[in-house]
């Protein structure tokens, strides 16, 4: 499964800031396992680049491809396939349930298309140092906790795509090198690609391309 | 707060309209026409209505008249009643001392219930076969006889009486016997065969008779309110309570239509009150619903568990109401009607298959309605 940018351009960025880009208005392909690195700074539509490709937004121009299909053409149910069983997400701005519990937001997902098993969560989340929080209401988590709610959730899908928008802005270094373990080997175990967008180079990251938006 | 007015709503017009089926089931049932039908159909003689107005007007049927009435898709024939032009004078010799002045009919034999073989008369017979009225016989053995002191009769006896008719017009008099054959039920008149009146009145006053002011249709239902309203449009007069049940049956079927429709209505303000819930329900949880999508939930997945979820509301509306709609019917028939075999104790099957599509319909439309908002997110 390979993910093809064709010429894909936002419409609502000017031509100045796109022109020089290594993203924009490129034919870019990429492939299973790929480790993919985005250097985007602030304004450069790192986000939108994120949601086009997860299908959330379609104002640009071009073309996303997923597996020979345009995602342009998809319906709502397609969309409901590609977003369960090939492409995962860590929004930038998280999108958790806030009035449910940690695993309640774990479990929405999982039970989705279960990748793990349900004593995988309990692993997972003593891994990144939040198994004191799982039955507590997402809402009672510092931001850095809810960051690595976010990521465990990710991760309980199947996926050829792991898409992370910023997922590291509030965790300290060490967790950082934490979650990012933990994600390369998800993705290993998949043999996924990862794409991560941040505002510079990530540490800990083993990013076999790098690409500034 | 607005989901219960809905409930209750709904299951008020959904007791009413079933109840209001099974309501004008039962006034089918009960208002059928008491007569036992001969052959199934029923005869009624209908005339043109003499009012005030209209008195000097001719009253007869013309030929165009009786095609019309022949037409109408609830009757199935008609015939008119040939009378004589010429006078005729009955004396009952020494059985029965009297003589009286009459009046004679003939029809088309199809439509003479009693008719005896052999129910003809061809010129040159002295004997003319004559059908009265059971209703006349009757009147006869109760009002006139005994009065009189004259011999009363059975059907059978009064057969083999034999009657002198002298009938007389311009062209001369003859006299006939007349030999009673046979009672009616259906036809309150002297029936002779058609052939002697049609020749009585050639013969007599060179005419062809007087054109008719009786015609007899054949009609599958007397009380038809379709049949009572031709009847009414036309000013046509039917024996009042020959369509007496047809007339009560029309009012209370007019009733129970309109407690229908109202019925209907309610369930439809029930149902775009439950839409507005819906509308509200969904809005609340908007930002959930655009998550569960947003990390993959498919939406006709979520369509169908969310309308699911009203599924055992509408069931339990539907069940309860047909019960209750099954009590009142019980007890309908049971205290009402006293048990009558005419009614079924048991709701109509009808009831019960409006009360399945009401149901289908109720799930079916809060689908499609949670599905289009689901769609919209």
């Amino acid at each position: 499964m390979q993910i093809r940018l064709q010429q894909l351009a936002p419409t609502f960025i000017e031509e100045e800031k796109i022109s020089g880009s290594q993203v924009w208005k490129n034919d870019i392909v990429f492939l299973p396992g790929e480790k993919i690195q985005i250097v985007a700074p602030s304004g450069s539509g790192k986000t939108s680049f994120m949601h086009f490709l997860y299908g959330m937004r379609n104002d640009y121009t071009g073309a996303v491809i997923y597996d020979d299909q345009p995602i342009s053409s998809f319906d709502a149910e397609d969309f409901s396939t590609y977003r369960k069983q090939y492409v995962s997400i860590v929004f930038q701005d998280l999108r958790l349930f806030t009035e449910q519990t940690v695993l309640q937001n774990l479990e929405i997902k999982r039970q989705l298309d279960p990748y793990h098993i349900e004593s995988r969560i309990g692993a997972m989340v003593k891994r990144l140092g939040i198994a004191s929080k799982l039955n507590k209401p997402c809402k009672t988590c510092s931001y850095g906790e809810q960051q690595r709610i976010a990521i465990i959730r990710s991760l309980q899908q199947p996926f050829d795509f792991l898409l992370l928008d910023e997922p590291f802005s509030h965790l300290d270094d060490a967790n950082r090198k934490l979650a990012m373990e933990l994600m390369e080997e998800e993705a290993d175990q998949r043999k996924a690609t990862i794409i991560l967008a941040d505002l510079k180079k990530t540490d800990h990251y083993n990013a076999t391309k790098t690409l500034n938006l | 707060m607005s989901k219960w007015f809905g409930y209750v709503g709904l299951s008020i017009g959904v007791l009413l309209l079933l109840c209001c089926i099974q309501m004008y089931i039962n006034i089918n049932s009960l208002l059928k026409n008491k007569n036992p039908k001969k052959d199934g159909f029923d005869y009624l003689p209908i005339t043109k209505m003499i009012t005030d107005e209209n008195v000097p007007n001719s009253h007869s049927f013309t030929d165009a008249d009786i095609a019309e009435i022949k037409k109408q898709p609830f009757i199935d024939d008609a015939a008119p009643f040939i009378s004589n032009g010429f006078v005729i004078k009955a004396t009952g010799g020494t059985t029965l001392p009297f003589t009286s002045d009459v009046f004679l009919e003939a029809i088309n034999e199809k439509f003479i219930d009693t008719l005896p073989p052999p129910f003809t008369w061809k010129e040159g017979d002295n004997i003319v076969p004559v059908i009265i009225s059971s209703d006349y016989l009757e009147l006869y053995n109760t009002a006139f006889a005994p009065g009189r002191d004259l011999p009363q009769f059975s059907e059978k006896s009064i057969t083999a009486l034999l009657i002198r008719l002298d009938c007389e017009g311009v062209n001369g008099t003859e006299s006939f016997r007349g030999n009673i054959v046979a009672t009616s039920d259906r036809i309150n008149t002297f029936i002779v065969p058609e052939s002697f009146l049609k020749w009585g009145n050639r013969h007599f006053v060179n005419s062809n008779g007087p054109a008719p002011n009786k015609v007899l249709i054949r009609a599958k239902d007397a009380n038809d309110p379709q049949l009572l309203k031709f009847i009414q449009e036309k000013n046509y007069r039917i024996n009042k309570d020959k369509t007496l049940f047809g007339r009560i049956k029309s009012v209370l079927q007019a009733i129970v239509s309109g407690l229908a429709a109202f019925g209907v209505l309610m369930i439809l303000l029930a149902l775009v009150l439950f839409s507005f819930y819906l509308q509200l329900m969904i809005a609340r949880s908007k930002e959930n619903l655009q998550l569960l999508l947003m990390i993959g939930y498919s939406p006709s997945w979520l369509s169908k568990t969310v309308s699911r979820k009203w599924i055992p509301v509408y069931v339990s509306i539907i069940f309860v109401t047909l019960a209750i709609v099954a009590g009142f019917h019980w007890a309908f028939q049971h205290f009402v009607m006293k048990d009558s075999t005419e009614l079924s104790p048991f709701i109509h099957p009808i009831v019960v298959a409006v009360a399945a599509l009401l149901l289908i319909l109720s799930i079916g439309i809060n689908y499609r309605l949670v599905r289009k908002l689901l769609y919209k997110l």
